[in-house]
């Protein structure tokens, strides 16, 4: 590592208060996004969906648990995974520990995947996490709200060629390419009130990079994210980083 | 809560895109502004500070547990507080965990600091079931130092500091009886994250950010900015084991 340019206290003090100020700004700007989201149009979902949980069926109404605000985590477990995502289970580490700041907020947040329930669950286990978990196995949630692609948009996405980092995941997911690039990540909001359900907001790709606590504190580490360029991969799921 | 509009799918995903375009630069002007936070001076550290933690005393060096970079959430728990920490800073810490492991993979060690006694924060950090180590600067100039606490002298002669004392809004006064502290203690404590480096021997400050800088609020503000409905105008938390009703 080369040594960083240093400074004196009046000199970082300087730098600080300039950085200070584009801040701000940024943070004006959030404020503004904020708002924004909330003048989206809502869209009733009128179709009807069953997913299966470890509590048995349920319909959409009722994965939000008697509360008003429905948060879903598209997680990438599509039916021919061994394994989640690894990345999507660094951002399951991230928000495990907050459900409860969120149910107090009137919001239930869930995850949603395509994998047999029995799958998710004991992967759930694993990894000794607490949401609750929905498979929409058989059900055209997934693909109705674009996670999910069918083979043959997959096959045109493979077209040019596999990423390597889409050959690791795959593998990491005991996969191939085509299997593991049929699901996608995504957050979905939900609305529900007098029976009626609406979809409110749905982000994916940088969308959901908010969600991983660890890219937040690293922005603010001394040396960033540090992922070299083109940036390598390197979150593993919590239980199989090398011993250190 | 405001009148909604209802549209149909073609509707919202017309809005969603023009909103994904002002998240776009919003998301280039983060990569910028990261940019120049990388381009900061280090600051050498030349004052030896010494800290209680879980594991008896250790200096800023040790706290780095063999890593190169250190970041610290200092968590508002003065001395003074005699019902526990901030919940707002309580619910900061509530996110923290699920990073740890990930952050030392990235040569990253990420620990919390307050200024109440060691004991104090053990306690407390039990009560929550927090995994990341929780150091106390209790008896150290380095709070003072680093811009995480007021001295009496510079609490009493801030006006900002003054106006809310005398003129409390309804959520501080409810905060002060959270956390068992006349605000005149209370806001002695500065809710910010600090980070340092260290190469060949030598400690560098690299970085301070205080609230409201969004980052200095609990991980799951960015969830609740998501959801369908409005937040409440005003800063209110609790802890995750006392939230009412």
């Amino acid at each position: 590592m080369a040594v960083h340019r240093t400074g004196t206290r009046e000199e970082w003090d300087a730098a600080r208060a300039e950085l200070l100020e584009r801040e701000k700004q940024l943070t004006r700007l959030n404020d503004e996004l904020a708002r924004q989201r909330l003048e989206l149009p809502w869209v009733p979902i009128d179709k009807p969906y069953s997913f299966a949980t470890d509590a048995g069926p349920r319909t959409l109404a009722e994965l939000f648990d008697g509360r008003s605000q429905l948060l879903i985590y598209n997680f990438m477990f599509g039916p021919e995974y061994e394994a989640g995502c690894p990345v999507c289970s660094s951002i399951a580490d991230s928000f495990d520990g907050v459900l409860a700041h969120l149910a107090a907020r009137d919001v239930t947040m869930i995850c949603v995947s395509r994998a047999p329930i029995e799958k998710l669950l004991a992967y759930r286990g694993r990894m000794g996490w607490r949401f609750d978990w929905a498979s929409s196995e058989g059900s055209d949630f997934n693909f109705d709200f674009g996670r999910s692609h069918s083979p043959e948009q997959v096959r045109s996405f493979l077209d040019g060629g596999v990423p390597p980092q889409v050959s690791k995941l795959a593998s990491e997911c005991g996969t191939d390419a085509a299997g593991f690039l049929e699901e996608g990540p995504g957050l979905t909001a939900f609305a529900r009130a007098d029976d009626q359900i609406h979809m409110t907001y749905a982000t994916t790709a940088r969308g959901v990079e908010p969600l991983m606590v660890y890219y937040a504190i690293l922005d603010r580490a001394p040396l960033g994210r540090n992922e070299g360029d083109p940036s390598e991969p390197w979150f593993r799921r919590h239980d199989e980083y090398p011993a250190t | 809560m405001p009148e909604r509009t209802i549209g149909t799918r073609e509707e919202w995903e017309a809005a969603r895109e023009q909103l994904a375009r002002l998240e776009a630069a919003q998301a280039e002007r983060g990569e910028e502004i990261k940019q120049r936070r990388l381009e900061l001076p280090w600051v050498p550290v030349e004052k030896e500070y010494t800290f209680d933690t879980e594991d008896g005393r250790k200096t800023l060096a040790e706290l780095f547990d063999g890593r190169s970079q250190l970041l610290a959430y200092n968590i508002m728990f003065g001395p003074d507080y005699t019902l526990g920490a901030c919940p707002g800073c309580t619910s900061v810490g509530d996110g923290l965990d699920g990073a740890l492991v990930h952050l030392q993979h990235r040569d990253v060690t990420l620990i919390c600091f307050s200024r109440a006694p060691i004991e104090r924060l053990v306690a407390y950090k039990r009560r929550m079931g927090w995994q990341f180590p929780y150091v106390s600067t209790y008896g150290t100039e380095f709070p003072f130092d680093f811009g995480l606490a007021l001295t009496e002298e510079q609490a009493s002669g801030s006006s900002k500091v003054r106006e809310m004392v005398e003129n409390p809004p309804g959520w501080l006064e409810e905060w002060s009886q959270q956390v068992g502290a006349e605000l005149k203690d209370g806001l002695r404590e500065a809710p910010s994250w600090i980070a340092f480096a260290r190469e060949n021997g030598t400690v560098y400050h690299t970085y301070t950010v205080t609230a409201p800088d969004p980052f200095v609020a609990p991980y799951f503000s960015f969830l609740l900015d998501r959801t369908p409905k409005p937040q409440p105008e005003e800063p209110r938390s609790w802890r995750k084991d006392e939230y009412p009703g």
